[in-house]
């Protein structure tokens, strides 16, 4: 599997506070990994660090053969890397369909172009009857739905999704792992950030755990589950003993 | 005005034909001077502030600090006009592409900020430049300023005979200006200034280079706003700093799309239609000696129009033209850009 995403040595600082340290891993094409760990991990960091709303102050990011540190985030997406926020961030004055167009001007500067394929995108998220409406009157779900279908609009090979499950409802959290899955069979290469194990468990192929900025583990979901770091610095005792017969 | 928007394709088009003529016959049928001189003004001001509602309004970089492109297109084109003798027509062009340079590196310094702080130092640069000009005795005449040659009626140095001439030069100014405006609403440029304006890392997010949207919206606003200065000078024949830099440009130019509302075609027309006569008519019925007056309506219609329609007075109309015809007010763009 060729990787398409490689992280080296990858450190950030913020004061005192080391958010990142030493981090390094990689996504093979294809592959949807997950980045989990406690609050404060250093999660939405790496994201940051990745997309270039933060700059590394050490170690390497390269995907699509580009070094990735020091590039501004919409030349990131220009290359093919699109990311959700863990907090959605949808143009509230503007319509659905008008938020995800404007995604869809990266790679097609015709509004009629445009118009086309954002409609592919809204609907393959499942908001094609609230096109119209507008982004602030959204419910939690669409609201991550269409910053879904906005970073799909702009085409990408590589997604990074932040914590896109947080605040839903267990049937929503099955709509949005559905989702998930049908991005990854159409040859997405997806980093997810994720809280909700379950949903993990579901999608993630592989999963790097974080803990204080640092990786402490990384394997596929059987193994990190069964870990003795990971319960302790993250899942909780408890899930040792549920999760075989959840999975 | 905004009715135009609203309505089939067919009624739209019937409005627009219906107001374009009006206000082409208009200094035909009002004839005297004060009222033409007020249409003119209203003119004049509603395309600075269509020229700022660009960038103030649609991307939502609220400068306070384009008397300084103003002030330098009334200066290239006088100093042009005064010192090589070449003409106002020309010279307003040079002074739109005088202001565009000038731009650059004021939008580099000043868009490394954001919100309010965006404000005050473009309040800055225009408050330098003003400074620079009251120094620049050799060339520029200094604090004292300059009065234009009168040159009688001739065309080709952009004097005129008859009131009614300068009013249709602002009147195809504003016409420029809100074709402009159009057609950036409608491409994906004013998609990626609306998201701007929103929330620029988001827009980032999704391959919007925003640095490069924001220079490029503050070039053409530059450009209009010279344009205007320009045509100021020539109209009233007097130049100084404190007139070509004068605060009061920047802050007309917010407080007219304001009003009127920020980010919509028509905001900025609607905004000066309602304060400018107001000012215009405050001031010479009670004279200089009650200053504070019109300043205080001013004020007032500002506080009636923030408690009531913070988004502006357009959608006033759209509502009120909705009621009347009992039409259901559709969506017009799908960035709703007036919503």
């Amino acid at each position: 599997m060729p990787e398409l995403l490689v992280v080296r040595n990858l450190s950030k600082r913020f004061g005192g506070l080391r958010a990142v340290q030493d981090l390094s891993f990689s996504v093979g094409e294809g592959e949807t990994v997950a980045l989990i760990g406690p609050n404060g991990a250093g999660k939405t960091t790496s994201f940051n660090l990745i997309t270039g709303y933060h700059r590394a102050d050490a170690g390497s990011i390269r995907a699509f053969g580009r070094e990735l540190v020091g590039m501004r985030p919409y030349d990131a997406c220009a290359l093919g890397l699109a990311r959700t926020f863990q907090v959605g961030r949808p143009f509230g004055k503007m319509t659905v369909l008008a938020n995800v167009m404007t995604g869809a001007f990266l790679r097609d500067k015709s509004p009629r172009g445009a118009r086309t394929r954002a409609r592919e995108a809204i609907e393959f998220v499942g908001l094609s009857a609230k096109e119209q409406t507008l982004a602030s009157d959204l419910t939690t779900i669409d609201e991550r739905r269409l910053e879904m279908a906005r970073a799909l609009a702009t085409e990408p090979r590589l997604l990074l999704l932040d914590e896109v499950m947080a605040g839903l409802n267990p049937t929503e959290i099955n709509q949005a792992v559905a989702l998930v899955g049908q991005l990854s069979k159409r040859g997405l290469t997806i980093v997810i950030v994720e809280h909700v194990m379950r949903a993990i468990m579901a999608v993630a192929s592989r999963i790097v755990v974080l803990d204080h900025g640092q990786k402490i583990a990384e394997g596929n979901p059987q193994d990190i589950v069964a870990n003795k770091d990971v319960i302790r610095a993250y899942l909780g005792t408890g899930y040792a003993q549920e999760a075989p017969a959840g999975v | 005005m905004d009715a135009i928007k609203i309505g089939p394709r067919g009624t739209r088009a019937l409005w627009f034909c219906v107001i374009t003529a009006a206000l082409i016959v208009l200094p035909l049928i009002v004839t005297k001077p004060f009222a033409i001189d007020i249409f003119i003004r209203v003119l004049l001001f509603a395309f600075i502030g269509v020229a700022w509602n660009l960038m103030g309004g649609y991307a939502k970089q609220l400068s306070l600090g384009h008397a300084a492109y103003f002030g330098l297109g009334a200066y290239t084109s006088t100093i042009l006009l005064i010192r090589f003798g070449i003409s106002p027509w020309i010279g307003i062009l040079a002074g739109g592409v005088v202001a565009m340079l000038a731009s650059l590196p004021i939008g580099a310094l000043c868009f490394r900020l954001r919100g309010p702080y965006f404000a005050i130092a473009t309040i800055a640069t225009a408050q330098v430049l003003m400074l620079l000009f009251l120094k620049f005795r050799d060339f520029a005449w200094g604090a004292e300023g300059t009065t234009l040659p009168n040159l009688g009626n001739s065309p080709l140095m952009m004097q005129f005979g008859a009131k009614a001439a300068y009013y249709y030069i602002a009147l195809a100014m504003l016409a420029l200006g809100l074709a402009i405006t159009y057609r950036i609403e409608r491409s994906w440029m004013g998609y990626y200034l609306v998201a701007v304006g929103e929330d620029e890392d988001a827009a980032e997010a999704i391959g919007v280079n925003a640095p490069r949207i924001k220079r490029n919206v503050y070039l053409i606003s530059a450009f209009l706003t010279a344009l205007a200065g320009t045509f100021y000078v020539q109209y009233i024949y007097f130049i100084d700093p404190n007139t070509a830099f004068s605060f009061n440009v920047s802050v007309e130019a917010a407080l007219v799309s304001i009003v009127g509302g920020i980010g919509t075609l028509w905001g900025p027309v609607v905004g000066t239609a309602l304060l400018e006569p107001t000012s215009a008519l405050l001031q010479s019925s009670l004279g200089s000696g009650h200053g504070g007056v019109q300043l205080t309506v001013y004020a007032v219609i500002l506080i009636a129009v923030i408690l009531w329609r913070p988004t502006g007075l357009v959608g006033l109309f759209t509502d009120a033209y909705a009621r009347i015809f009992r039409t259901a007010p559709t969506r017009v763009s799908e960035a709703s850009l007036d919503a």
